[in-house]
């Protein structure tokens, strides 16, 4: 009877579901269950992650403008290519100054909405949905908002407005690279959208720490507020926060949306994944040396993270299993 | 199979229930397309426009579509910003378009992305702008299609003028004092689009550059070109110029809501100018910069080019040859029907009797007098070359000279790429 | 906001009644109202824009109502004929939903797999997972969009929904939450007779749906909002999602404010609702993730 309800769910592979009953136990049924469990999903992502990414690998050996088939083989002639390209490697700096930025402060900005939050009595499901709500906005929308009602550089834009009550001229935040307003405005988008979602984990991660713990504090004569926050939340949270920063670390360094659609085509505050989209799916519409950006890219996103894992302990419950 | 009968059961069966049902629709749904007709692929053909932002020009483009008769054509109207990356996304898969419009660009022709169109061009030849027929041919073969030629030059408004007492500027530094004394505390002084880029071939032409030399060679690197970027940094400084607007140079609305007093913009804009302003509109070419330079206009446009890796490349030909030859009313329909543009047709530029007066009239004439057509062989590669000198030494401080080295360096990589 | 009173009252931290005095509480008010405020600025530029008309969004004055609500608004976005707006809602409905589906049953079977079921290389093959989670969209991106052509899933829902369902980022949420699911539970079933396949049917995901919960409210937000991949995908307007539909008014030749405010806010609106019913079981489910080191 069980094979026939859970046939609706296993459509990949129903006949061997009956097989695995008489062997249970053995190593080869859970090699085999093994497989059935995770066989789906390990062949998309070989078709749609893998395969695209070798034939990235594939396309960074060859002279490949204007054709993903291409024949001429080219060594590492796209790489040298891409390493010598200055607006390459500036935006490599973008993004290092960017996420050295914007990873501490959405992450302080998220713990902090999360403690006012938690500490609330009333009303408190409905500061929580205000600062959450962000998240149900695409980085599409966003930008749009921002580039059109708030930051605009004419009269009727809100910042502009605001500050023409101050007297003081309008802002051409986007347009004018000195000073470097147009950091206000990816930022400001940025924290906005992501806030809300990195404090719905700290959020949980609060309720998660045990009351004992600031009950044996308070015993031990610990101050209420920062002596608590320092020695009793704080490493409380460290799983959290080691998660959050990796994931903001992620994101920072795939940024694209609002950087694509803000900049336009300035050569400044570039971050990478805009300057290889330029190289690939530009003007240029060389795959080849777009696809070797993209590589050394990814071996440097796998090091940093690396090394923020060994930094911060990240992924050593990974060997218990 | 221990029945584990419980309080689970109606829970689990629910759930399992719920997810079959997700999955059955998965492959219901992955079974149907999503309810588009045969079209796109097939024995039909497909034709890519960018998104013309006039009212009206989508469905002008699918009624003429509909009134070919030998085969079905689907229109692809491609809106958003990023026209060229979705063409050439497109054109390496087979859902390529067989017909599409675009600028003449000689790497389209080396890499064999576009077909001869020779054959059906020859016989009309003598009817064309030869200017457009020059920039749409290499090694004596013509590549493409002109439907739309659409010069871009500065728009005025003469109240503001005469209130200012400002004349129409002839030199770039009568521009950049017209502007100071046009700024009033709501109205900037004018408008070069939002990163000051589509002046820049302008820039170089009324400097008495060139893009490129008759043989394919940098020519934009002069004295002149480098005094007239510095001259535009003072102007970006300035504060007189608008920037940052939400609509961008292309979009009449800076100049029709009062932002602005001057705006860089192209022909296709009048009758949604004149709709707003009336009769308050003026025009005037990019001023001469240094004392070598003229006064010029960027003759830019559309073409057709037929995919020359498509399907049905014979049919392709066929259609465009119906439509962008054969099919004269269309054409005058598609350029003056909504927003104004010229006809390369010779003889239905002398009979449109909308451009006959007044403003279009006026436009006409900057076109003639001063215009400059493109270069087949200046890439939309190159063209973001001197995208970055703009943004480098215009909205930073860099030093023109040396960006503009830089660019001539890069361009001659592409140069050397394309012509060995 | 008063069905949420219930709430409030089960979940007072222990802190905040034993040491909130009426001077800290009127700050700690203050901070959050201020906070709020800002984060609500830009719904209500939102809202403000799409009941204006465009001369009074771009007038002199800054007004921060409009005038006349222009009603007649809402209607707009539909009566557009350029663009299908409502066949754009229901794509992006039938995409997200069989996104989240999808992505729920996969990941969380494999998940499952890595988490509990012994296998030699399963540790190795979770790092091959893992490290997709570095690669960068734009690196497969071009390759993708070949792949999926070359399989004429352009214009179709398969194309806009498979290749999306695979995700490393999913998986790897499930696998951590798995790892932290009481064995007991599974033990006790196993010892009755069941196999993994039933013993994760039966007592797994029943005991776990706070948590799906969390993950479907996430996924369905990421399938609603997903821009660039349906921008390439969707070249016939009639398989548009919402977002493309959105960036065809925003980069229009002429722009029409009110419109494409208009558009954005209904564009948001399922996602409110969405959010309003699940959050609470977002807040849980993350709690019970153990998204741990």
């Amino acid at each position: 009877m069980s094979t026939t309800t859970t046939r609706g769910v296993a459509s990949p592979a129903p006949a061997k579901v009956s097989k695995d009953r008489p062997r249970r136990g053995l190593k080869a049924n859970s090699t085999f269950n093994f497989w059935l469990f995770t066989g789906p999903f390990l062949i998309g992502l070989v078709i749609f992650v893998f395969v695209p990414i070798g034939w990235s690998l594939y396309l960074s050996f060859f002279e490949a403008r204007f054709t993903v088939t291409p024949s001429e083989f080219i060594g590492l002639d796209n790489y040298k290519q891409i390493l010598s390209d200055t607006d390459f490697r500036n935006s490599l700096v973008t993004f290092t100054v960017f996420a050295a930025f914007i990873v501490p402060t959405t992450w302080a900005l998220s713990l902090g909405l999360a403690l006012l939050v938690n500490r609330l009595r009333f009303m408190r499901a409905f500061f929580r949905s205000v600062f959450f709500l962000p998240t149900a906005v695409s980085y599409a929308a966003a930008a749009l908002i921002w580039k059109m009602s708030i930051f605009n550089g004419v009269r009727f834009g809100m910042a502009n407005t605001f500050l023409g009550w101050f007297g003081i001229e309008n802002i051409a935040w986007l347009g004018n690279p000195d000073p470097p307003w147009y950091w206000l405005v990816i930022v400001t988008v940025r924290l906005w959208l992501q806030s809300g979602f990195y404090m719905i984990l700290f959020l949980a991660a609060l309720q998660n720490i045990p009351r004992e713990l600031y009950e044996a504090a308070a015993i031990d004569g610990a101050k209420p507020g920062w002596q608590t926050f320092r020695h009793i939340t704080l490493p409380q949270l460290r799983a959290t926060s080691t998660a959050v920063i990796l994931l903001l670390l992620i994101a920072a360094y795939q940024a694209f949306d609002e950087f694509f659609i803000l900049l336009g085509k300035a050569t400044w505050g570039m971050p990478p994944l805009v300057e290889l989209y330029k190289m690939a799916l530009g003007e240029n519409q060389n795959y080849g040396a777009g696809s070797a950006g993209a590589l050394i890219l990814t071996a440097l996103i796998c090091l940093v993270t690396l090394f923020q894992g060994k930094i911060m302990g990240f992924g050593r419950g990974d060997e218990s299993q | 199979m221990s029945a584990s009968s419980n309080s689970n059961w109606d829970r689990r069966t629910v759930l399992r229930a719920a997810m079959g049902l997700a999955a059955a629709g998965g492959l219901a749904a992955c079974g149907s397309n999503t309810g588009r007709g045969s079209g796109g692929s097939g024995d039909g053909l497909v034709q890519y426009f960018h998104a013309y932002g006039e009212a009206g020009v989508e469905q002008a483009v699918k009624r003429y579509a509909k009134a070919y008769k030998e085969t079905s054509v689907t229109t692809q109207w491609i809106t958003g910003n990023n026209f060229e990356q979705k063409l050439f996304a497109a054109l390496l898969t087979k859902n390529a378009p067989d017909v599409f419009e675009f600028h003449p660009q000689i790497q389209l022709i080396k890499s064999g992305q576009v077909a001869d169109l020779t054959d059906i061009i020859e016989p009309v030849k003598s009817d064309f702008n030869q200017a457009d027929i020059k920039s749409h041919t290499v090694d004596g073969k013509i590549y493409g299609v002109r439907m739309i030629d659409d010069p871009q030059f500065f728009f005025y408004r003469p109240s503001l003028f005469e209130k200012a007492k400002v004349e129409v500027p002839t030199t770039l530094e009568e521009l950049i004092e017209a502007a100071a004394k046009l700024k009033t505390g709501k109205v900037k002084g004018a408008y070069l689009g939002n990163d000051l880029t589509p002046v820049q071939h302008s820039l170089i032409w009324s400097a008495g550059a060139d893009t490129l030399t008759a043989d394919n060679k940098p020519a934009f690197n002069t004295d002149a070109v480098a005094d007239g970027l510095k001259q535009l940094r003072g102007l970006f400084t300035s504060g007189d110029l608008l920037l940052d607007a939400p609509a961008d140079w292309w979009d009449p609305s800076a100049f029709t809501q009062g932002l602005t007093a001057i705006q860089w913009c192209g022909m296709w804009a009048m009758p949604a100018m004149q709709e707003a302003l009336g009769d308050d509109i003026g025009v005037f070419p990019f001023p001469k910069v240094g004392s070598a330079g003229k006064e010029s206009v960027y003759n830019g446009g559309w073409s057709m080019f037929v995919n020359a890796k498509g399907k049905n490349v014979e049919a392709a030909k066929e259609y465009v040859k119906w439509l962008w030859i054969d099919q004269k009313e269309y054409q005058e329909d598609f350029a003056t029907s909504y927003g104004f543009h010229i006809p390369p047709r010779t003889s239905l530029a002398e009979s449109a009797s909308k451009l006959k007066s007044g403003l279009p009239a006026e436009g006409v004439k900057l076109f003639n007098e001063f215009g400059h057509f493109d270069n087949i062989g200046w890439t939309q590669a190159m063209i973001a070359a001197f995208n970055d000198v703009m943004a480098n030494s215009v909205r930073k401080d860099g030093d023109p000279k040396a960006q503009l080295a830089a660019c001539e360096k890069k361009v001659s990589t592409e140069l050397q790429k394309l012509f060995g | 906001m008063t069905t949420t009173a219930p709430e409030v009252r089960k979940q007072v931290p222990a802190r905040a009644t034993r040491r909130g005095g009426v001077i800290g509480n009127t700050g700690l008010y203050i901070a959050t109202g201020v906070a709020a405020v800002l984060f609500l600025i830009p719904f209500y530029l939102i809202v403000r824009n799409a009941f204006m008309t465009d001369p009074e969004i771009t007038g002199e004055e800054w007004k921060w109502f409009p005038t006349d609500i222009q009603w007649s608004n809402v209607k707009e976005p539909f009566d557009d004929v350029t663009v299908d707006f409502a066949r754009s809602m229901w794509n992006s409905l039938v995409v997200a939903i069989l996104h989240t589906s999808g992505i729920l049953l996969i990941c969380s079977l494999a998940g499952y797999g890595l988490a509990r079921i012994p296998y030699k290389h399963a540790n190795k093959i979770f790092y091959a997972v893992l490290a997709t989670l570095m690669v960068p969209t734009a690196v497969t991106f071009v390759p993708s969009f070949v792949l999926v052509s070359s399989l004429g899933w352009i214009d179709t829902y398969r194309g806009l929904i498979i290749p999306g369902l695979f995700s490393g980022f999913t998986c790897f949420l499930f696998r951590q939450y798995f790892l932290g699911f009481p064995k007991e539970l599974e033990e006790a079933a196993r010892v009755d007779g069941l196999s993994y396949w039933g013993a994760y049917w039966r007592v797994v995901v029943p005991n776990s749906l706070n948590f799906f919960a969390a993950i479907a409210t996430i996924t369905f937000i990421a399938g609603w909002n997903a821009f660039l991949w349906p921008l390439v995908i969707g070249q016939d307007p009639s398989a548009w999602t919402v977002q493309v539909a959105l960036s065809s008014y925003a980069t229009n030749q002429t722009v029409n404010y009110h419109l494409i405010f208009m558009a954005t806010a209904i564009s948001i609106l399922p996602l409110l609702f969405v959010f309003l019913f699940l959050q609470r079981w977002l807040v849980q489910g993350i709690a019970q993730t153990g998204i741990k080191g």
